[in-house]
């Protein structure tokens, strides 16, 4: 189903957690909300699950309006489910049990019990369940809750999916192989899905389009690609692309770095950045050289990494990072150029 | 050194079985003692075999069943209210929902009764409505009374539970397709209700533990129940009068003790939500004009039944004859006068202010340096002690009375003085201090006395600069506790106390049964006046030091932040 948001704001007595926030959101399409925490993403989640009612604005579903500073539309008659950061399962009830919940629903009360408990093993088994289901919540692991309330969000085959930082509590590894059944579940399900997080890897990775939140404002939407190679503006530029921004003056199309008046192409480089004199370089395009033409600086900190060496460049003042390949080795306080390097494709 | 410890270690066990163990054992001795000296079941079979033993059995379970079902209801349904609600003035609601919590319970008895005496305007208005006059000398009063008694332990221990479950458990069955009543019903009532039914096993337990509010109104009516059926059997005379008693007591404390396991076996099989966070965002949002009605339909019920007995019986305390109705031309201070005069009355205030204070600098400097023992890796000794005064703590009070006369009869000089009641008082309130103790050293990081020994502080000046400005205020807190229920205790003293050592609650006690009512009321008052001043001075030593962003915070938890210290501990404390 496909969702409009518009003007939509949420304020807690004078502070305002959202403001003015606009997006339309496509029939089966992925959009994480991606931002630090307290950016009111947490919010937006909620006003579109109906947990809470907008000051101003609205939430169409199709054609259905969901929310309004006059109506609200209770959550249970949304056409969504919904996966918590806490896993939110019920404590008293077993694996199956959870997966049952969702169709004791008058909806379900023609649905006959063979037809229900068919249903409860296919959803099960879609997210490796099977073996598992007499089980309670204490007696699993981390993944295999949050699979649980995978389960218990899908078996309805909701339009709309909310997922509010689904795998912040799962360690590392579980997470990057958890992205991948929630890329799964996607594709199975065709489902809208609204996905909140902090973590860019992870939106840049599933998402198909990411909304960048900044105090309650949204700084850029766009696909990853866009986002990573095209930032618009500042913020956008260094938390999802960790871009070191370079100040200095543009004329039209070239940038002069201040301390340097090395001259920089920017035919790419949105319009706010450009206003604001700022030139966007992501640390892998950055080269460190002994001498050159370049912005000369000095070696603050030297971080091995393994596949590359994370160097801090100090230059006019500011912090520059550059990731170096291994082979590279300066020494702290050596005096040495950066140049940027040539853009391929 | 290990030598030394080794001694010191037995030498504290011996003491702890001394005072703790030793009255319960000879108390269960004395329940199989014949006449003749030898051991038998034959008091058991006797008392069974007395109507009046199996009516007091049967008052007894049936008054604490039914006081527990309205304690339950009451507790849950405020709870709820004040929990997740958007009701304004819930800091209003708690403390009238509290109140029955500090006021002994014989106040409220006798507040009740002076609000309901036979023909007093609230019985007059009952009759116009023909409602019939209500008498609260009968089975439903008691019920009533120990019901409104003990709203405030379910309501404690139903609230945090409340607050503590997780909105999201809410929110997935919401966006499981779930309403939001059905919610509620479904997801958190399943939830609270391992704490619904822990606090409810509370206030059976301390139904049946309850003397006074029997005493008070069963005697008159004779409907006796367990424990006034043992005072009377131990102030009874004859040769097994004691013996008889005993085998009751056993009795009784098999059942205290047999509910005290059964919370403790059900709350450890229940599965609880891994948050431990307690939540106090408003859940569900009323209407404005629903909103107003709940609130003041809560307040309403409240008031009535706080307030307005503590009211009438202000009211009746100033007229000098019983039963007339109120007004100004009889209003008269004789009662006052007496009480202010009456020699026996000030040494009971005396006594029982001194007992108090004793207690209190006693269980004090035990409790204290028992919790510090106890938290820095303990010998056997503590743990006994915490296990002992667990137990006597645990026991019905009339019970531990009757096993101290036992006990410190065979020890010449203390039964018959003041000192019975001392000890018999730090024997029954050690524990509050103990857990009030341990709670106060656990916030106290150990390595906060790491660095002070680091930075050259001996012992002495360890206790004196960090750990007592740190444990000051959680100790006092929880002090005042025993302070309270040392102050206006009545069951112990009314077996232990003698012709001089009359304590608050025994006089009120003998005044109620000696028919001068108005004096009781004009006593009751002052009690409830006692009691608001020593929470007052206590708020007062005890305030936070003023700090900006603490202020606010502080203030919203005000005079409250108390009660759930002791609702948790009783818990703790009956489920052993």
């Amino acid at each position: 189903m496909s969702l409009k948001i518009s003007g939509l704001s949420k304020k807690y007595g004078d502070h305002p957690a959202l403001w003015k926030v606009s997006a339309e959101i496509e029939d089966g399409e992925f959009v994480c909300i991606l931002g630090p925490s307290g950016c009111g993403k947490t919010t937006l989640l909620r006003l579109v699950g109906g947990f809470e009612q907008p000051t101003e604005g609205f939430i169409y579903a199709g054609d259905v309006l969901y929310s309004s500073q006059e109506e609200c539309i209770p959550v249970e008659r949304r056409d969504l489910g919904m996966v918590f950061q806490s896993f939110a399962l019920w404590p008293n009830m077993t694996v199956r049990q959870h997966a049952e919940f969702p169709l004791r629903q008058k909806k379900y009360a023609r649905m006959d019990a063979a037809e229900k408990q068919k249903l409860i093993d296919r959803t099960l088994e879609s997210v490796g369940l099977a073996a598992l289901s007499g089980r309670y919540p204490d007696e699993l692991s981390g993944g295999q809750k949050q699979r649980v309330a995978l389960a218990r969000a899908i078996i309805t085959k909701p339009k709309i999916l909310l997922m509010d930082e689904p795998l912040s509590a799962l360690d590392a590894e579980l997470k990057i192989s958890m992205r991948k059944e929630i890329q799964d579940i996607h594709r199975m399900t065709g489902a809208t899905i609204l996905y909140v997080t902090h973590d860019q890897s992870e939106a840049l990775a599933m998402a198909d389009r990411i909304m960048i939140l900044k105090d309650g404002e949204v700084e850029q939407i766009g696909t990853p690609k866009e986002i990573y190679l095209h930032p618009r503006t500042p913020f956008a530029a260094t938390f999802v692309g960790k871009y070191n921004l370079f100040r200095g003056t543009w004329d039209s199309d070239r940038f002069y770095e201040e301390s340097s008046r090395v001259c920089f192409p920017g035919q790419t480089v949105g319009p706010e950045l450009k206003k604001l004199g700022l030139y966007p370089v992501r640390p892998d395009q950055l080269q460190i050289e002994k001498q050159g033409n370049g912005i000369p600086g000095k070696i603050r900190n030297r971080q091995y990494c393994g596949r590359e060496i994370h160097y801090s460049v100090e230059s006019a003042g500011n912090l520059i990072t550059v990731y170096a390949p291994i082979q590279t080795s300066y020494d702290l306080n050596e005096s040495v150029v950066l140049i940027k390097k040539e853009e391929i494709g | 050194m290990k030598k030394r410890n080794l001694m010191l270690q037995t030498v504290g066990c011996v003491a702890v079985a001394f005072l703790f163990l030793v009255p319960l054992w000879r108390l269960v001795l004395m329940s199989f003692t014949q006449h003749d000296g030898s051991f038998s079941f034959g008091n058991y079979t006797a008392l069974l075999q007395e109507p009046r033993t199996l009516r007091a059995i049967g008052n007894t379970v049936v008054i604490s069943l039914a006081a527990t079902a309205l304690s339950t209801v009451l507790g849950v349904l405020f709870a709820f209210v004040v929990a997740y609600l958007n009701i304004r003035r819930k800091k209003l609601l708690e403390l009238l929902v509290l109140a029955p919590f500090i006021i002994p319970s014989y106040v409220i008895t006798i507040s009740w009764t002076s609000a309901l005496a036979g023909n007093g305007e609230v019985n007059r208005l009952l009759r116009l409505l023909h409602l019939g006059p209500v008498n609260l000398y009968s089975l439903g009063g008691i019920i009533f009374i120990l019901g409104i008694c003990n709203i405030p332990l379910v309501y404690l221990t139903t609230v945090n539970m409340l607050r503590k479950i997780p909105r999201d458990l809410e929110w997935a069955a919401r966006a499981s397709g779930c309403g939001q009543w059905e919610t509620l019903l479904r997801i958190n009532l399943r939830q609270a209700a391992p704490a619904i039914i822990g606090g409810s096993v509370l206030a059976f337990l301390s139904c049946i533990d309850n003397f006074s509010v029997p005493a008070f109104l069963g005697i008159p009516a004779s409907i006796p129940v367990l424990s006034t059926y043992i005072y009377e059997k131990a102030i009874s005379f004859g040769s097994q009068a004691f013996s008889m008693a005993s085998a009751l007591a056993v009795m009784l404390s098999v059942v205290a003790i047999a509910g005290s396991l059964g919370i403790s076996a059900f709350s450890q099989k229940e599965k609880q939500a891994d948050s431990i966070r307690a939540d106090f965002s408003e859940r569900i949002l009323l209407k404005d004009k629903t909103r107003r009605w709940v609130e003041w339909i809560s307040i309403g019920v409240f008031a009535v039944i706080d307030l307005v007995p503590l009211l009438t019986m202000t009211a009746a305390s100033f007229q000098d004859l019983y039963g007339q109705s109120f007004s100004l031309k009889n209003f008269s201070l004789q009662n006052y006068r007496f009480l202010f005069t009456n020699s026996g009355i000030s040494s009971a205030v005396g006594n029982s202010l001194m007992l108090s204070l004793v207690t209190c600098a006693v269980c004090i400097l035990v409790g204290t340096a028992a919790a510090y023992q106890k938290l820095h890796g303990s010998g056997p000794a503590v743990r006994l002690l915490e296990a002992c005064s667990s137990l006597t703590y645990a026991i019905p009070g009339i019970v531990l009375a009757l096993a101290m006369i036992f006990h410190w009869s065979a020890i010449p000089g203390v039964y018959g003085s003041i000192q019975i009641l001392l000890v018999s008082y730090v024997t029954r309130y050690l524990i509050l201090q103990v857990k009030g103790s341990s709670a106060a050293m656990l916030s106290v990081h150990p390595s906060l006395e790491e660095a002070a020994h680091v930075s050259g502080s001996g012992n002495a000046r360890m206790w004196k600069r960090i750990l007592i400005p740190l444990l000051f205020r959680q100790t006092i807190s929880s002090s005042l506790l025993i302070f309270v229920s040392a102050l206006t205790e009545m069951t112990l003293s009314s077996i232990l106390a003698s012709a001089g050592t009359k304590t608050i609650g025994l006089s009120v006690f003998n005044l109620q049964q000696s028919g001068d009512y108005n004096l009781a009321y004009a006593f009751s008052v002052l009690i409830v006046l006692l009691i608001i001043c020593g929470y007052a001075l206590v708020q007062y030593v005890c305030r936070e030091p003023v700090k900006k962003e603490k202020c606010e915070r502080r203030r919203n938890a005000g005079l409250l932040r108390l009660y759930p210290l002791k609702a948790s501990q009783k818990m703790e404390e009956s489920a052993l």
